[in-house]
């Protein structure tokens, strides 16, 4: 609520203005039905044309003031309620793409999805929906108490326990709906999550025929999502009839008691049955609202849940950051764990890379070559130890300089949608088309580009499907020489090309970024024999660095996998 | 801008779906509504009650006023009226049992008919084929699964039961009016065309505006997806501000429309009122005029006009209600959608079953375009023999995968054939033919549920034993027990804490699990170190003895004792032979394997 209050407080000019002239419009809806009555009253019952002209001209005239309230109100309302959404998209959106990756790896895609779009909404609804009869029920039910305490008196004990009983009931129902709410919200998270596995593992489901298994699975998904729908709105249908046949029945009182007092009070209790009518009606308006309302604030925790969320990294300031001195990369003693897990994925790891060096990372599947260079650009943090780029220790680096210092190529070529070139400017998006094709074909990229129809501008789906495995790896080196890096790292991420392109797209990146400490991490040991240090991987550890050459001599590790690709195939040169 | 997104044709992949992802154009709104008419099958008797309840609802709202007027005229005529006190009470009460069971029902019968339909949009998106899913973006499909179908249940839930009462609300009051006064109800209902014509202009603004709402709402869902899966890159190009840009555009695309959206459907009431009061002051001009010349009574004219309001107040209502429904035909529409995509090929009539595949496969002169006139297979053929081991070479892009994309039909050929045991691969059932293959893909999709569950995807029903079986035999079991969990720690979905290589090697299990008698490992262990690999080239060597591999990788030293190489350069078969062969020859593969080797 706190959060929906404070989106409000932004924009309190243009929530009041609506709230204005939805009190103009209400005033002038109130008076229509006096209006017509007199024209009824005054003017046909004397057979009085004029009258009726009249009173009709002044009755139009209060209908267009009503509509152009109505109109401008609506606008305001309309612009207020999607001018809060946006915004609150907009810090949603903001704050998941701030998040770390320790933060991501704990929320679910389609639950961040949810929140951003269907959570918003719902608020977007109910601050659209209260500026409609926010005042318009309050004034029509505090007007009919009003009418009743000044003209019938007596009956004021009774519309008391009426009220209270109704407030009860209301807060009940509140009360009762808003756990559901969020439930049903969860529900929806889940049905997300299923529905995108499956979108994303398309040809793992069908190659093993699991079609079957997968609609089980969203159908479970579904029917949960129906079933806390159900349960939801069965809360509001356990109150909502019970409010009103409170008030029938207290219609029911009231002619009871003029009953018992006769004649005399017909026509006082004629005018209240009708002020009873009104506060159920209004009473009616105000506790649909207040439901809104509960699956509002359920939407707004679980925003505020995202909000909430602490960065697990804190970042330098711009001003106290420290700047680096040259390219150079060294671990001091590093450890790392992921998250709450008790296993190392690096033990005691130390090693210095002079600017300008080319450092080949090599070791078993699950050895920690890619957790080691996940610290170099301070995608997580070190345990233990000290992991410094040009004598300073990441934690005290300015994020923007660090990610702009250092560029990485992924393991997975992850490609968006969008053009090749919308793509490569990724990298560096004042690139002009030259710089752009240069960077290509450093990566081996601009033949295959220049061979599309439309070249740069191809447009790619869904994560650069309609690229082979190959052509995606090199756009995503391409992407990262286009940053300049003063740090590069290749992480396994020529694994689908062949070897002759390999050798072509190594030699590119060399020459291109000349002057840049380059990392290169693969399984093919003829990718990391030309580096100047190589870095021999196992279990977590640092087994062996050196040259090629040392290594040969004096790490049995490096010398077997060396044997197993190239050594004993006798028939290999 | 955004607009151009929709996906063309770009060389390599197909761009079927280009007039799926079009634009805001509104489509048919009657076979819309009759398709999910069609839908509605099974609950109909449900629907009945969330019709008839709403009119019992206002037949006890007028019935409760009827016994209070007799409650009035009987305390003014000294009468006892506590009879009719009784009976007032008991139609307050089958009031409230009313509406209870109409929001019980209505609630049950909507929400019922949405999983129905989500479940059928999900049946219908499962088999689509891959091409499909190629030019789409997952964000996008989500959206219509969620949001879109949440719009039809907001037509059943709200608006339908509503409407019944409203027009049964105008029936009633058209009659009481046509048995007052015949002329009178004429001037009345001359605002009518009015009415419906200031309706349509305004739904046939606000649907196009929904439509595009949801289309961009669509959009939106895809680039969060897109850019949380993709989020270490944004993170490592420091690209925060760009995807917030991208997402700002569609964010401001989103609230402009909405707000646009909002204003249209706005006008609509307050137009509405100014015609009724307009309606009415005619009316009580015409009335007073008739009365005047004495045509009708004054009386007559006073209960008409108070008549007359509560017949325009429900029409309003009706042109509201039709309001609400066009976003629900939004989303009605682009569910539709999806339904109208053109699924998988069925089975040819005649398909047989396989039965036992012993694995001869034979491509014959085989030619296959992703887009038209992009042929990226050219007429290639060769025969495979039962239990032969086939490895795939060649550059980057020269449809090695493309091979195997047809292999088990994820795309059919566009010219010539493909025989497994003698018969052309689309005289098989689908299902039993993909049965046939255990594929290890170049994109290790794993599922977010346990070590174990993700092995037996291969095959259900398989025993603990033989889950870890297949693990050891892909060289997984080590590692996996290791793990806090081992085989019940729970993979997560962007899994950080397990590596490529790893990944790689549950998938490989999960495929050697699916016992299929034609493997295809596609790049399977790129990410794999060599001396893990080997060991899984060990096992693997029991495993495929008398069955079929096809398998593709760049590391040279894996398929090396291959019985036969098919080197496949644009499109073409360029070498095939085995490796000692094909070094003989000094060709394209010699050079690439001597450059692999380094020692060239």
């Amino acid at each position: 609520m706190k959060l929906i209050l404070s989106m409000i407080k932004g924009h309190i000019v243009l929530f009041s203005s609506a709230i204005f002239f939805l009190t103009a419009e209400a005033v002038c809806d109130l008076l229509q039905p006096a209006l017509m009555a007199r024209i009824v009253d005054d003017g046909i019952k004397n057979g009085d044309q004029a009258a009726v002209l009249r009173i009709g001209g002044i009755m139009l005239a209060v209908a267009l003031t009503g509509a152009v309230c109505a109109v401008i109100r609506n606008n305001l309302a309309s612009r207020t309620s999607q001018k809060i959404g946006r915004r609150m998209r907009s810090m949603v959106y903001g704050k998941i793409l701030s998040f770390s990756f320790e933060n991501i790896d704990r929320l679910h895609t389609g639950s961040l999805i949810t929140r951003a779009t269907n959570d918003v909404t719902q608020i977007q609804n109910f601050i659209n929906g209260s500026m409609r009869i926010l005042i318009k029920a309050p004034i029509i039910c505090v007007g009919a108490i009003v009418l009743i305490i000044t003209q019938t008196p007596a009956e004021l004990p009774v519309v008391g326990v009426i009220l209270l009983l109704c407030s009860v009931l209301i807060a009940g129902n509140m009360i009762m709906s808003y756990p559901r709410f969020g439930r049903l919200q969860k529900n929806l998270d889940r049905l997300n999550d299923v529905s995108r596995e499956f979108l994303t593992s398309v040809k793992v489901v069908k190659v093993f025929g699991r079609e079957k298994f997968e609609e089980a699975k969203f159908a479970s998904a579904a029917g949960d999502l129906a079933d806390s729908v159900v349960s939801a709105i069965k809360v509001a249908a356990l109150f909502g009839p019970l409010i009103n046949f409170t008030v029938n029945i207290s219609v029911v009182v009231l002619l009871w008691l003029g009953a018992a007092s006769g004649v005399s009070g017909v026509g006082g209790l004629m005018a209240s049955i009708n002020y009873m009518t009104q506060i159920l009606f209004s009473l009616g308006m105000i506790s649909a609202v207040l439901n809104i309302m509960s699956r509002a604030v359920a939407s707004a925790g679980r925003i505020n849940d995202i909000l909430d969320e602490k960065p697990s990294m804190i970042w330098a300031g711009p001003s106290e950051a420290r700047g680096f001195k040259d390219a150079s990369v060294e671990f001091k003693n590093v450890s790392f764990r992921y998250g709450s897990s008790e296993k190392y994925a690096l033990k005691n790891v130390s090693f210095y890379a002079a600017p300008g060096e080319t450092i080949g990372i090599i070791g078993s599947t699950g050895s920690g070559k890619t957790s080691l260079i996940n610290l170099i650009p301070r995608f997580y943090d070190a345990s233990e130890g000290q992991v410094l780029i040009g004598g300073t220790d990441v934690r005290y680096a300015d994020m923007e300089r660090l990610r702009r210092f250092v560029s990485i190529v992924p393991q997975k070529a992850t490609l968006f949608s969008g053009t090749i070139k919308d793509n490569l400017l990724w990298g560096n998006r004042s690139a002009s088309l030259e710089e752009i094709k240069k960077a290509a074909s450093a990566a081996g990229a601009d033949a295959f580009v220049s061979s599309f129809k439309d070249g740069y501008d191809t447009v790619l789906g869904r994560g650069g499907v309609n690229l082979s495995g190959g052509q995606k790896q090199r756009l995503s080196i391409a992407r990262a020489l286009l940053r300049k890096p003063d740090i590069l790292i290749l992480d396994d991420s020529a694994s689908a090309l062949d070897a002759s392109t390999e050798r072509e797209v190594t030699k590119g990146v060399k020459k291109y970024s000349e002057g840049a400490t380059i990392f290169i991490i693969s399984q093919k040991i003829a990718s990391v024999m030309g580096a100047d240090k190589i870095l021999v991987m196992d279990g977590g550890r640092l087994s062996a660095s050196g040259t090629h050459e040392e290594l040969m001599k004096e790490c049995r590790l490096y010398r077997e996998i060396y044997d197993s690709q190239i050594g004993d195939s006798g028939n290999g040169g | 801008m955004a607009d151009k997104k929709a996906v063309s044709g770009p060389p390599g992949r197909p761009g079927h779906n280009a007039v799926f992802m079009g634009g805001a154009k509104a489509r048919d709104f009657k076979g819309t509504l009759l398709r999910l008419w069609k839908m509605t099958k099974g609950s109909r008797k449900g629907l009945f009650a969330v019709l008839a309840l709403p009119c019992l609802m206002s037949v006890s709202a007028m019935l409760g006023p009827f016994f209070i007027g007799r409650i009035i005229n009987g305390i003014n005529g000294g009468n006892p009226v506590n009879m009719l006190i009784l009976a007032l009470i008991l139609i307050y009460a089958g009031d409230w049992l009313i509406r209870l069971a109409d929001i019980f029902i209505t609630a049950s019968v909507s929400q019922k008919l949405v999983f129905i339909i989500r479940k059928e949009l999900f049946a219908a998106v499962k088999n689509l084929p891959v091409s499909f899913f190629d030019g789409v973006s997952t964000g996008d499909i989500m959206s219509r699964l969620t949001n879109d179908i949440d719009n039809i249940s907001t037509i059943i839930s709200e608006s339908m039961g509503q409407l019944m009462m409203l027009v049964f609300t105008v029936a009633g009051v058209l009659g009481i009016m046509l048995w007052l006064d015949f002329r009178l109800t004429l001037a009345v209902l001359a605002a009518i065309p009015l009415v419906f014509i200031l309706t349509r202009v305004v739904v046939g603004r606000t649907r196009v505006l929904f439509r595009r709402q949801q289309i961009v709402l669509g959009r939106m869902g895809g680039h969060i997806e897109e850019s949380v899966s993709g989020l270490a890159l944004v993170k490592a190009f420091g690209m925060e501000k760009q995807a917030e840009e991208k997402f700002e555009d569609l964010n401001g695309e989103l609230a402009d429309v909405g707000t646009s959206a909002l204003i249209w459907s706005g006008y609509l009431m307050p137009v509405m009122n100014v015609i009724n009061n307009l309606s009415f002051i005619f009316v009580s001009v015409a009335g007073g005029v008739m009365a005047a010349k004495g045509m009708v009574s004054v009386g007559v004219v006073s209960s008409f006009l108070l008549y007359s309001r509560q017949f325009t107040r429900p029409v309003n209502e009706i042109a509201a209600i039709f309001n609400v429904f066009q976003t629900a035909v939004a989303g009605a529409e682009r569910v539709i959608e999806i339904f109208d995509e053109v699924p998988e090929p069925p089975d040819r009539p005649g398909a047989v079953p396989v039965k036992n595949a012993s694995g001869n496969i034979v491509f014959d002169g085989v030619s296959f375009e992703y887009s038209p006139g992009v042929p990226v297979l050219k007429n290639v053929s060769f025969s495979v023999k039962a239990g032969e081991k086939i490895a795939l070479v060649g550059p980057t892009g020269a449809g090695k995968t493309t091979v195997i994309n047809l292999l088990t039909r994820f795309y059919d050929v566009t010219e010539g054939r493909i025989l497994l045991d003698g018969i052309d691969l689309r005289d098989y059932r689908l299902k039993d033919l993909r049965a046939c293959f255990g594929v290890v893909l170049q994109d290790t999709a794993l599922f977010n549920m346990s070590v174990a569950d993700n092995i037996r995807y291969g095959r259900e029903g398989a025993s603990d034993k033989e889950v870890t079986d297949a693990a050891k035999a892909a060289g997984a079991h080590d590692f996996i027990e290791r793990t806090d969990g081992g085989y019940y720690s729970v993979i997560g979905a962007e899994g950080s804490d397990m590596s490529q290589g790893e990944r790689q090697l549950i998938a490989i299990a999960r495929a050697l699990l699916a016992g299929a008698s034609i493997l295809i490992l596609d790049e399977a262990t790129s990410s794999v170190d060599t001396r893990t690999e080997m060991r899984i080239q060990t096992a693997l060597k029991s495993l495929t003895r008398g069955r079929t591999s096809f398998i593709i990788a760049h590391r040279l030293s894996t398929i090396r004792d291959a019985d036969r190489i098919i080197l496949i350069n644009d499109g073409r078969i360029a070498e095939e032979g085995t490796h000692e062969e094909l070094m003989a020859l000094g060709g394209t593969y010699a050079l690439m394997y001597k450059t692999q080797s380094g020692s060239l």
